[in-house]
């Protein structure tokens, strides 16, 4: 194995603190993302009424929790170069074989997650398997899985939903600490922790940034792009459950339709996150904190257009056009930023 | 102490005062949201029905809000957004039968009642009771009224709703008891379910009525837009032969029925709901409470079902279909209070 230090894809380490702060932090999208998170926040909390209640910081960082996961299980793939478009159909067969565990055969809820977990985890090998080994691009193999996996949930579950879960999972969901938050934003957190470790650290977090920044330096380097790609996809696949497990603590039950149908309705949340937060498309460049930073601004802007009252048929087409403005206004931050020789 | 800063400090008392009253009259304001599980013909007639009811009994407001779409995620956020806008009162459709008490449960521990309407929740629930047609019964008795058009013999199809509807299940064993019952020359040859929505239920009644229509000798549907299709299919083909008893009061089906392509429709009373629904929000956030011994009848969700009225009308009775559900109404708003509610 190559020394971390000479992976094509090391980042060149800034000479000095400040100039760390200048060119990395205040010329990224992380700084760009803070400070739009500040901006909507005071607006909201001004122009509505309830933003900064304890009940709707609570219900927020419950959602922003379970979109958070939702961004991550998208960018894991992302970074390698590839697409997961089956996050929700994993994330809703994980969830629905847990609760096959629990309610049908009795199993306690900690091994309930395990199962759900694990079948996560076998999806999401499933994916990458079939993409390393036909060398079809993940974008046909995660579409076509998609249907394959959420059709066989349905025919599997008859589409109907477990509803008896042990009360423990409701209770997580409910649970609120300090009177406002919600421990499924401490999950998110401490996933969010991890990954960051995982890419900063670790061996295998630099051989999916090498693999996706370019797959035959990586190779010629010495590493298996084609493990490496199914590791990917076997933790996105494990982080999409992870989400429906929050779904499902969310709604106290686990039900074929949570995630829509085939799975789509988290594609938007799950793109969203990581490119906002400045994850390349094509790969080999990562931003947890970006990423969890998008999450939480889509989350924000969502709850706060429903408080502003602007129709609930609008608030897509705000969002989208909020996002759109916020990507213009970055980049016209960078411009500004180069212009004045920072680098970015 | 000078005059300035006691002249100040009396303003300063006033103004608290003043926010406290208006806060304390904003709480005893009764402001009520009807929420459907998502964009659908059906619950339209809740919009007027709210305005009514608030105008009529002196509420703050009675407002039709609809999550932009038929899941449950959006449901329950806009649910929890509305409730931090300040309405104090609930009508929910729920968008699942048990993932729906979640929300529910924190909407009323917040102190706002909620009565599901249309639609039940599965009990245990913290819903003050269930406000809805008898889908079961509905369904049982339209289906009778299609295998008499029949002459008691011949092969049935059934088209209906969303499986994600919790009375979807309720109406498809209904419709096979009833078919049971009429002895062993009447069989239910196919449901087809999920499908109340333009296009699944063109695509798919238009494809089983082209490949089987020869073979089918009546049409029940219990969702509608299968209602509407259905109608819209048989005038195409335009053979009287095929029996239907559709479902609501879809222009379009009731059009049919006067053209004889269609032998009459099972009304449900989605205005009454709406409107005594909202009646009850409001007495029950002035002090009444639900009477421990009502004459609730009983469904598979709950034994907390107040049946919202249902007739069936052929020709003879369509073009006063309106009257009817409006003497349905008034008939259960009647002896409501005394009926269910306990008040001081």
């Amino acid at each position: 194995m190559q020394p971390a230090s000479s992976l094509p894809v090391a980042p060149a380490r800034p000479a000095s603190t400040a100039s760390f702060v200048r060119a990395g932090f205040l010329g990224g999208n992380e700084f760009g993302l803070i400070v739009l998170i500040a901006a909507f926040a005071i607006l909201f909390t001004l122009a509505t009424k309830g933003f900064a209640s304890p009940f709707n910081l609570f219900t927020l960082g419950r959602t922003m929790g379970i979109d958070i996961l939702i961004g991550f299980s998208m960018m894991v793939v992302i970074v390698s170069g590839g697409l997961n478009l089956a996050v929700g159909a994993i994330g809703v067969c994980a969830v629905m074989a847990a609760g096959y565990t629990m309610e049908r055969l009795g199993f306690s809820w900690p091994l309930g997650l395990a199962a759900c977990l694990l079948v996560g985890a076998a999806l999401g090998a499933v994916n990458g398997e079939a993409i390393t080994r036909s060398g079809v691009h993940s974008f046909i193999i995660t579409l076509a899985t998609m249907s394959i996996f959420f059709g066989g949930m349905v025919f599997l579950s008859r589409a109907e939903a477990f509803r008896e879960l042990p009360p423990a999972i409701t209770a997580f969901g409910k649970m609120r600490l300090f009177g406002v938050l919600s421990p499924l934003l401490l999950v998110a957190v401490a996933t969010a922790l991890v990954l960051g470790w995982l890419y900063r650290f670790t061996a295998l977090g630099r051989r999916m940034l090498a693999a996706g920044s370019s797959p035959k330096a990586a190779e010629v380097s010495g590493i298996r792009v084609d493990r490496t790609i199914v590791a990917c996809h076997v933790l996105s696949g494990i982080l999409a459950a992870l989400a429906g497990a929050m779904l499902t603590a969310r709604h106290g039950a686990a039900i074929p339709s949570m995630a829509g149908h085939l799975g789509q309705d988290w594609l938007l949340p799950a793109f969203l996150a990581p490119v906002l937060g400045g994850t390349l498309l094509t790969g080999g460049r990562v931003s947890v904190l970006g990423t969890f930073l998008g999450a939480v601004l889509v989350s924000m802007l969502t709850n706060g257009l429903l408080l502003l009252r602007v129709g609930e048929f609008w608030v897509q087409a705000f969002l989208g056009l909020l996002l759109l403005a916020a990507v213009l206004l970055d980049l016209g931050r960078r411009r500004l930023l180069a212009r004045h020789r920072i680098a970015v | 102490m000078t005059n300035t800063v006691r002249a100040l400090r009396m303003v300063a008392v006033g103004l608290l005062l003043g926010a406290a009253a208006t806060a304390a009259q904003a709480a005893d304001d009764t402001y009520v949201a009807l929420v459907p599980g998502g964009p659908h013909p059906y619950f339209a007639a809740w919009e007027q029905a709210g305005q009514d009811a608030a105008k009529e009994f002196g509420l703050e407001g009675a407002d039709y809000r609809v999550p932009p779409k038929w899941e449950l995620s959006q449901q329950n956020q806009l649910l929890e957004s509305l409730l931090t806008q300040g309405y104090n009162g609930f009508l929910v459709f729920p968008g699942d039968p048990v993932g729906g008490n979640g929300v529910v449960s924190e909407l009323v521990e917040q102190g706002a009642p909620v009565i599901a309407t249309a639609g039940c929740l599965k009990q245990p629930t913290d819903a003050s009771f269930c406000l809805g047609t008898d889908t079961g019964n509905s369904a049982y008795l339209g289906t009778q009224e299609l295998i008499k058009r029949m002459g008691g013999k011949g092969k049935i199809a059934h088209f209906t709703g969303f499986l994600v509807d919790p009375n979807t299940q309720l109406r498809i064993d209904a419709v096979n008891k009833a078919a049971e019952e009429a002895g062993d020359d009447v069989e239910v040859v196919q449901v087809i379910a999920d499908i109340d929505a333009p296009e699944p239920a063109e695509e798919k009644i238009n494809a089983y009525l082209a490949a089987h229509g020869d073979e089918v000798d009546g049409i029940v549907t219990t969702a509608w837009i299968p209602a509407v299709v259905s109608a819209n299919a048989l005038r195409k083909i335009g053979d009287k032969r095929i029996k239907m008893v559709g479902i609501d009061h879809d222009e379009v089906v009731l059009q049919a029925i006067k053209d004889g392509f269609v032998d009459g429709t099972m009304l449900q009373n989605p205005y009454g709901q709406g409107y005594i629904g909202t009646f009850a929000i409001d007495r029950l956030r002035s002090g009444c409470t639900v009477k421990e011994d009502a004459p609730f009848a009983s469904t598979a969700l709950t034994d907390q079902f107040i049946d919202s009225g249902t007739a069936f009308v052929d020709a003879s009775g369509v073009d006063n279909y309106v009257g009817a559900m409006q003497a349905v109404t008034k008939e259960i708003m009647s002896d409501f209070e005394d009926k269910y509610l306990t008040c001081e």
